[in-house]
């Protein structure tokens, strides 16, 4: 050992120096400074007795930490759990390593040193961990997977063949009265303090003696350590019964190994091979008369007693009656006692219970090591939006503008004036093939066949059940090729809806997704016309068709369609292509009073319109009738998905439906339940003050009463009526024009 | 941080067995992300895909860029959790710091693929 002190830790608040090659624990030791106040320690990592809080981290065992300069050790309370940090974690991310391998070898102790070798000859890849090393293995998972921790992160090694567990075998501690005082040492921890330099004094072994250490021995049955707070002796009983207490400074305790084998017990099913020590048998001490057994969850042998009393046989009950074995050793001090206890008291030797992962502490940190939240995608604007100074907000699963901050503005922009919107959050797909028609004809409740070459159509995506999945357009680029537009929320399900059913039907087509590969840009409001006109589109398509056209100089196919309710084209161009179409249509459209129109002013102008948007003015179980789209579905076709479900559901009186609702003053939430008189009848999807027609307008759900949809209700205390739908614009002339 | 660029290219969607038989040229990569589609970069102007209802069309909704092997598989380490190929060249798809990446890993560098809807996240992830 050197002897050269370099450095300083600071423990409770105290510098203490330190040596090389000293673990924490040792530091204290060598101080007088016993981590937890007492209790026998191993040195080896199985006990819970030389935890405390590293470096802001808690529960760490100390004997397993190397001594740092600077390192800060705060000993736990002695009668609470460790505080939680408050402090704000500023420090690096823990990372965790993934590594494949054909077999992992855990332990590197002899035997582990002979299964790499062997593995090794047979020309496997092997990865080695040890804890001496630092590298603690904390969990072995179905995969199979062995988490550890290193020094520098979390390793997660996935072996192809093999786990070999090499761990060695724990000492066993002593139970008796007085087990919790400090002086009490395994005697292989009594040897590595001795070789650390700490004097330990007076040495009374119980069982085998330390090595290299001059010991008195005390021969019979332990029957107590005697002391205030350290150990001042040991009490033994003679075989002819009388006591014999032998004074001491340190004891050291030799009663036996038990296999360090909880990665194994952990491992059901998987292809875990144990060796060496930790493949023994473990030996059983005698059953003590009393003490505590497990010093994590402060369980003591009456404890044992009264639950055995209540019923509790098995070591598996046991365990979940007593907690002991769920703590921080995870039964590494408990459980020889435990199978000694039943065994003593009738019962068979029981196998030990199973174990769980983790082994050890561990902080959220390390558990989330290198993973990742959700990410949310972003159009191709999303920067121009956020120069614009927009609000971004997660809808429909993008970044979108909720509002450049003058929501109303921009409403009126697109009633007044002309707007654009980023609407490239839409799911688009093309598909092609000579068994395209079929697809849809079978996928979709309308009439797909007499839909012409440059036309568009509305549509719904129903499910077996008649349900609303989904909705969009359907355009025809010619004889077998189409574009589908989806939902933004709802595309990624649709294109797994629609290449299912393809597969299903094993129709000859061909399917592309272009939603993350296309821009799309609605240009909307009166003088929609007279922009396109300056971008240089002056034939644009009329409603409810398409075309390719040049715009700004910008390749786009163009789609003339309303959501808004004023005339709107949708101009679906490379992403590549998307910040300059943009730019140019704001610069083209200045003189015009152009704004964008973030996600909130949308909703107000779709409301307006009594456009639903699915998954929010929708249910699980809404129908085209249930929401007033039976207009959407063609039950003449011979056959779709859903239709035999709507001919039947078609012949149950209609329970509820979505209708459109007004009201005086400001609009109420969202999500707001509707009454009639003192009888719950609905809750409103949709809602908004309409600045057009200066009153809130809705969308709810409502009941039947009767047969009949309520025609006069309260909402949030104030009167409100069930008017048709569109609440603006009911012929549609201004989207048309 | 790596600095992802809009990668211009072709999409075709065709037959698996058209796909099998084209024959790309020695200047691009052609990365068959799905049994009927192929990504070609840099664009092509014209697919000899025996199909004729293929769907050939140009993309620029990948965003990438190639990193040295050393730091890339260090990353691919700490981010990827699932095995690399470890042929060279070979094409790999999967989630990767938990986005949706392609790979093409060669011995020296590495492609970076992502839909550039999620570039700004995997270049924070690398960072």
């Amino acid at each position: 050992m050197a002897d050269h002190k370099s450095s300083r830790v600071i423990v409770d608040g105290n510098p203490i120096e330190f040596s090389a090659g000293d673990n924490a624990l040792v530091v204290m030791l060598r101080a007088g400074i016993h981590p937890t106040g007492g209790g026998c320690l191993c040195l080896a990592g199985d006990c819970p007795h030389c935890l405390a809080t590293v470096d802001g981290v808690s529960y760490v065992r100390t004997c397993q930490v190397a001594a740092r300069p600077g390192m800060v050790i705060k000993r736990h309370p002695s009668d609470a759990p460790p505080p939680l940090p408050l402090d704000h974690w500023s420090g690096p991310d823990t990372i965790a390593r993934h590594i494949y391998c054909d077999v992992v070898v855990i332990g590197m102790g002899e035997s582990g040193r002979a299964a790499t070798a062997e593995a090794q000859r047979n020309g496997k890849h092997v990865i080695t961990l040890d804890a001496g090393a630092g590298q603690e293995v904390i969990g072995v998972y179905p995969g199979p997977l062995v988490v550890a921790r290193t020094r520098e992160g979390m390793v997660h090694v996935y072996p192809r063949e093999g786990i070999v567990v090499a761990t060695g075998a724990a000492e066993i501690h002593p139970v008796a009265p007085g087990n919790h005082l400090a002086g009490i040492v395994t005697a292989r921890a009594a040897t590595h303090l001795s070789d650390a330099g700490i004097n330990l004094g007076r040495v009374v072994a119980v069982g085998m003696p330390p090595e290299g250490i001059a010991v008195e021995q005390a021969d019979g049955e332990l029957l107590r350590f005697d002391g205030v707070d350290r150990v001042e002796a040991v009490v033994m009983c003679n075989e002819n019964g009388s006591e014999r207490k032998i004074e001491c400074d340190t004891v050291s305790i030799g009663l036996g190994l038990c296999p360090r084998d909880a990665l194994l017990r952990m491992s059901n099913g998987l292809a875990v091979r144990v060796v060496g020590d930790a493949a023994r048998t473990s030996d059983i001490p005698s059953c003590p008369k009393a003490g505590t057994v497990c010093h994590c969850a402060g369980v003591t042998m009456d404890d044992l007693e009264s639950v055995r009393e209540r019923g509790f046989h098995e070591l598996e009950l046991v365990k979940r009656a007593t907690l002991a074995g769920t703590g921080t050793c995870q039964g590494s001090v408990c459980l020889p006692y435990i199978r000694s206890f039943l065994a003593d008291r009738g019962e068979s030797l029981q196998p030990p219970f199973t174990a769980r992962p983790v082994t050890r502490q561990l902080t959220v940190g390390e558990v989330a090591a290198s993973s990742y939240h959700q990410a949310t995608p972003r159009t191709a604007l999303d920067g121009e939006h956020r120069r614009l100074g927009a609000q971004m907000e997660r809808a429909g699963g993008w970044w979108r503008p909720w509002s450049y901050g003058d929501t109303v503005g921009e409403y009126w922009a697109v009633r007044k004036g002309v707007s654009i919107g980023d609407v490239s959050t839409l799911g688009k797909m093309l598909v092609s093939g000579p068994g395209a028609l079929e697809l849809l004809e079978r996928l979709y409740p309308t009439k797909v066949a007499t839909l012409k070459p440059g036309r568009s159509r509305y549509v719904l995506m129903l499910n077996e059940r008649g349900y609303v999945l989904d909705d969009g357009l359907i355009c025809r680029d010619d004889k077998t090729r189409f574009t589908l537009t989806f939902t933004s929320g709802g595309s990624s399900f649709a294109e797994l809806w629609v290449r299912d059913w393809a597969e299903s039907w094993r129709l000859d087509v061909r399917l592309l997704n272009q939603t993350m590969s296309l821009g799309a840009i609605n240009v909307t409001g009166p003088f929609a016309h007279e922009l396109l006109a300056r971008a240089g589109v002056g034939d644009p398509p009329q409603y409810l068709h398409h075309r390719t056209a040049t715009v700004a100089g910008i390749l786009c196919r163009v789609f003339r369609l309303s959501f808004t309710g004023e005339v709107s084209y949708e101009l679906h161009h490379s992403v590549a292509d998307s910040v300059t179409l943009w730019r140019r249509l704001l610069r083209l459209g200045a003189d015009l009073g152009i704004k964008p129109h973030g996600v909130e002013a949308l909703l107000m102008l779709r409301l307006e319109k009594g456009h639903i948007v699915v998954g929010q003015d929708t249910d699980f179980d809404s129908t085209p009738r249930r929401i007033n789209h039976e207009w959407a579905v063609k039950l003449d076709k011979p056959d779709f998905v859903g239709r035999r479900a709507i001919l039947r559901t078609d012949k149950a009186p209609l329970d509820r439906q979505l209708a459109g609702l007004e009201m005086e003053g400001p609009a109420p939430a969202e999500g707001a339940l509707i009454w009639k008189g003192s009888d719950y009848v609905g809750f409103v999807t949709s809602s908004a003050f309409s600045p057009v027609l200066g009153k809130a307008v809705m969308l709810g759900w409502l009941k039947l009463l009767e047969g009949e949809l309520p025609a006069e209700v309260t909402i949030v205390g104030r009167p409100a009526r069930r008017v048709p739908t569109p609440f603006y614009d009911s012929e549609g002339s201004r989207a048309r024009s | 941080m790596p600095d992802l660029k809009l990668l211009h290219g072709t999409r075709i969607v065709a037959t698996p067995v058209a796909l099998d038989k084209a024959v790309w040229s020695q200047d691009v990569l052609a990365l068959r992300i799905a049994p009927d589609e192929v990504f070609v970069t840099p664009a092509i102007s014209a697919a000899f895909v025996d199909d004729q209802h293929a769907i050939v069309a140009p993309d620029a909704g990948f965003a990438g860029a190639w990193i040295v092997s050393d730091e890339a598989l260090d990353f691919l380490e700490r981010s990827c959790e699932w095995e690399l190929p470890r042929e060279r060249p070979a094409f790999a798809q999967g989630a990767v710091a938990g986005l949706p990446v392609k790979l093409w890993l060669e011995d020296d560098r590495v492609l970076f693929l992502v839909p550039a809807a999620y570039a700004t996240d995997l270049e924070e992830r690398m960072a």
